[in-house]
């Protein structure tokens, strides 16, 4: 498929200017929020104006647009939401009376494409995919057929999500989130319904250049489906399409969340690898949210990168010590699954 | 409300209602340009604007064009709000 | 690389509930721009709206969709899917085939439900029954799940755009031999937070539009729904086709979020980047449904880009003066309705002009004609600079 490269991640763990990933950050509450830089690069002009969602995705991404991509693709599932309610709350309490523009143009899901675009002059391709659990991934896919299309083009990908005091709220409201405290990895232990809350931004440049790449992304599939069954074995049959019979992805990146009605996907998946394959959870690390599968490729290219996998990671002690590929299976709300399978460049 | 209050006032409401960064009232000259040069605000800022004299003063100006004229820096907006205010 | 023809087209507007309805008003001037009905806001009293001519109960029960947490927006998107397979006459098994790709677009969701909305999000009582229904995904989603849609399936907003980005991504996932056939659209239902969301902006007017007029005051909201099922030539056998898809382009102002530069080189880049993919000369273009929104600012940049590109500009009009400004739906609308044109050789006028913008001297077509057309670009200019220009030709 292509190639990432300048790599940016911000998230509730420090993986900006610095990468620290043996000290981690805890939930506050059932909530995972992001550590945010100081956005050197947004002038205070346009920052003020810009709301979580989007400040975090022109943060992530700015760097990135210095090396002209020829187009952006952002994957979110509510980006924006933030200044939506804001937006509504004004239509509520001023009764439809004069209201404040601002909040609803950066209310659209397309605000953080576009503000990306505008601050980089950047006029090529730009598009927002918003399908929810597969959003980040159908941005992949979008990626992928754009360099097929262009082979020396490179684009800006990203797949951004926050965790606003409204959505947090709507989902809390449809009983997403865990009642009990979290402090990490006990997340996985607690046999509850619920998870943490999440919020992320993640931005590559994606091209066909395998020079200093950060990783490959081998292959992408998508499924919309409710049988844990079906979908072990769609991941066999993906398994079995890239890797010769005797052999398994040298790590499994599971997306396990420690919601209790969504393990028997993750626990169905985990019977398609054997005892070579270390199996990694992160979602005590991200926290759960639409776009998260964008944290899981960035954090795939950081351990094929620097070959470290801190222990906190490891669902099973293991004794694996090189990485070539790995392979990411995440679902949202148990209907849409995706694998990625992403190697060293 | 004595004129140089009014005008301290304004800069205070500008700052919070455009959400100005790093932005002092004692920043903000009185015949400082709003717009293009100075503190370079932009249209949808000038919109924002209509709606503080509206929320704070009750003005009710219908034509952003017209609201431009009122909005060319703190002196003109103070003095439309003398004029006009009903708050 | 195989060519994309398009086998089926549904759509639901102000202007009618069907593709035949749609046809029928567009050739007689028969504007749907009224006083709104159904939709909740206080400015029903001063704003004309395009609003689909059915409340939401009807709907339910018209399409037997009485499913817990299913909103307006869903429900049209659902009505122009039916007959968008209906007219492509896919059956259940290729509707479940894992290379058959729904690609949706809307921009409000669920945001129709504004009180609701503005319910769940600020407190913490009981929940209503729409809470996974505000997101954009969960239209989509909702089609899915009515047709067991098995193949990729994806959701875009682009705001004013999203629905020719929609059209655009089933074509290319078929060119890619990731999709055999797919159906592609969009939707938006009327909400009382877009409708202020606009008037904040002052872009709203309080007449009927008058798209490329001189004295245009703004837009119309509309609301309503259009997919094309599109399919590859080798595939398609025993099957009415109404257009192929030949050309598109996807590029962006980046100018300012909520309008265009002076120069217009988002929707100039957009037409010249169509006109390239589908190896046409500017001169072969027969007609332009333009995105004409009767905004002061889209009409004179996107006359100037369409002079700055064509030089001497083709027949052009906007067809927003008889459904207004359909957000998310509108690519996939207009692109029925430029489809339309070439099915039938007939030119649908835009209505409400009468006097030209004086620094283009512009003029939409005024009248209904008949004429043999070949080839027919649909644009979609929309918020955030994001510009699309779709090109369908004659088969």
């Amino acid at each position: 498929m292509f190639y990432f490269h300048h790599i940016n991640c911000i998230s509730p763990q420090k993986t900006f200017s610095e990468i620290d990933l043996e000290h981690i950050n805890t939930p506050v509450g059932d909530k995972l929020l992001s550590v945010e830089p100081a956005y050197e690069g947004i002038p205070l002009n346009i920052l003020r104006r810009m709301g979580k969602a989007v400040r975090m995705g022109v943060g992530a991404a700015l760097k990135i647009t210095r090396q002209n991509p020829d187009g952006i693709i952002i994957g979110t599932a509510n980006g924006g939401m933030e200044d939506c309610i804001k937006f509504l709350n004004q239509v509520i309490d001023y009764n439809e009376g004069m209201l404040t523009p601002t909040n609803f143009v950066q209310s659209t899901t397309n605000a953080i494409a576009s503000q990306i675009g505008l601050m980089s002059a950047n006029k090529g391709y730009n598009c927002t995919h918003v399908h929810r659990g597969l959003a980040f991934e159908n941005a992949l896919l979008d990626t992928a057929m754009l360099l097929r299309e262009n082979h020396g083009h490179q684009y800006l990908l990203g797949g951004i999500d926050e965790i606003s005091a409204y959505n947090y709220n709507i989902e809390f409201l449809e009983g997403c989130f865990k009642k009990e405290k979290i402090t990490g990895i006990d997340l996985y232990k607690t046999n509850t319904a619920g998870t943490i809350a999440g919020e992320g931004s993640v931005m590559f440049l994606a091209n066909n250049n395998p020079a200093g790449a950060s990783g490959k992304l081998i292959a992408l599939r998508m499924l919309h489906c409710y049988d844990e069954n079906d979908v072990a074995e769609e991941l066999k049959k993906f398994i079995r399409s890239h890797f010769p019979v005797s052999e398994q992805p040298d790590v499994f990146f599971s997306g396990e969340n420690g919601d209790n009605r969504l393990q028997k996907y993750y626990d169905a998946c985990e019977q398609a690898f054997n005892k070579e394959t270390a199996v990694v959870h992160f979602k005590h690390v991200s926290g759960e949210y639409a776009t998260v599968s964008a944290f899981a490729a960035w954090l795939a290219c950081h351990v094929l990168q620097t070959q470290k996998l801190p222990m906190h990671f490891l669902k099973y002690a293991h004794s694996k010590n090189h990485f070539k590929n790995i392979l990411v299976y995440n679902n949202y709300r148990g209907l849409q699954h995706s694998f990625m399978l992403i190697s060293a460049s | 409300m004595e004129r140089e209050a009014l005008k301290a006032q304004l800069k205070t409401q500008i700052i919070q209602f455009l959400n100005l960064m790093q932005v002092k009232p004692e920043d903000i000259r009185d015949d400082e340009p709003l717009f293009g040069e100075g503190l370079g605000l932009d249209s949808i800022d000038s919109i924002e604007l209509i709606v503080l004299l509206n929320r704070e003063y009750g003005i009710d100006i219908k034509d952003p064009k017209e609201g431009r004229k009122v909005l060319v820096d703190v002196n003109t907006m103070a003095d439309y709000i003398e004029a006009h205010r009903t708050k | 690389m195989s060519r994309i023809f398009v086998t089926g087209l549904g759509i639901i507007t102000a202007v009618g509930h069907s593709v035949e309805a749609n046809r029928d008003s567009l050739s007689k001037e028969i504007s749907g721009i009224t006083k709104a009905q159904f939709l909740s806001t206080k400015y029903t009293a001063s704003l004309p709206f395009g609003e689909v001519k059915i409340s939401t109960d009807e709907l339910k029960n018209k399409l037997n969709a009485c499913e817990k947490g299913v909103t307006r927006t869903s429900l049209l998107a659902l009505h122009a899917l039916a007959e968008a397979i209906s007219s492509s006459k896919l059956n259940t098994d290729e509707l479940r085939a894992q290379e058959t790709a729904l690609i949706g677009a809307d921009t409000v969701g669920g945001m129709c439900l504004t009180d609701e909305l503005h319910h769940d999000a600020n407190t913490r009582e009981q929940g209503s029954e729409y809470l996974a229904s505000y997101d954009c995904g969960s239209v989509t989603l909702y089609l899915q799940s009515k047709y067991d849609i098995k193949g990729i399936s994806n959701t875009i907003n682009t705001a004013c755009s999203s629905s020719a980005n929609a059209i655009m991504y089933g074509a290319r996932l078929i060119h890619h031999g990731l999709a055999k056939r797919a159906i592609v659209g969009g939707c938006d239902s009327l909400a009382k937070f877009t409708v202020n969301g606009f008037n904040a902006l002052h872009i709203l007017s309080d007449e009927p539009c008058r798209p490329f007029d001189e004295n245009r005051k703004g837009l119309n909201l509309g609301e309503g729904a259009a997919f094309l099922v599109l399919e590859r030539e080798e595939d398609i056998t025993n099957k009415h086709v109404y257009a192929e898809l030949s050309g598109y382009c996807n590029s962006n102002d980046a100018f300012h979020p909520s309008s265009l530069s002076e120069n217009g080189d988002g929707p100039f880049l957009a037409m010249k980047g169509a006109l390239e993919s589908a190896k046409l000369s500017n001169g072969e273009i027969d007609y332009i449904n333009a995105h004409g929104t009767g905004t002061e600012n889209n009409d004179e940049v996107e006359s100037r880009a369409m002079m700055r590109l064509f030089g001497d500009v083709p027949l052009f009009a906007s067809t927003k003066a008889y459904t207004g400004h359909t957000l998310g739906a509108a690519g996939a609308v207009e692109a029925v309705y430029s489809i339309l044109s070439l099915v039938h050789g007939e030119v649908y006028p835009g209505i409400n002009f009468e006097k030209a913008i004086p620094s283009t001297g512009l003029k939409p077509v005024t009248a209904y004609q008949k004429k043999k057309l070949y080839h027919v670009m649909s644009n979609s200019f929309g918020f955030g600079g994001n510009c699309s220009s779709l090109i369908f030709s004659r088969v």
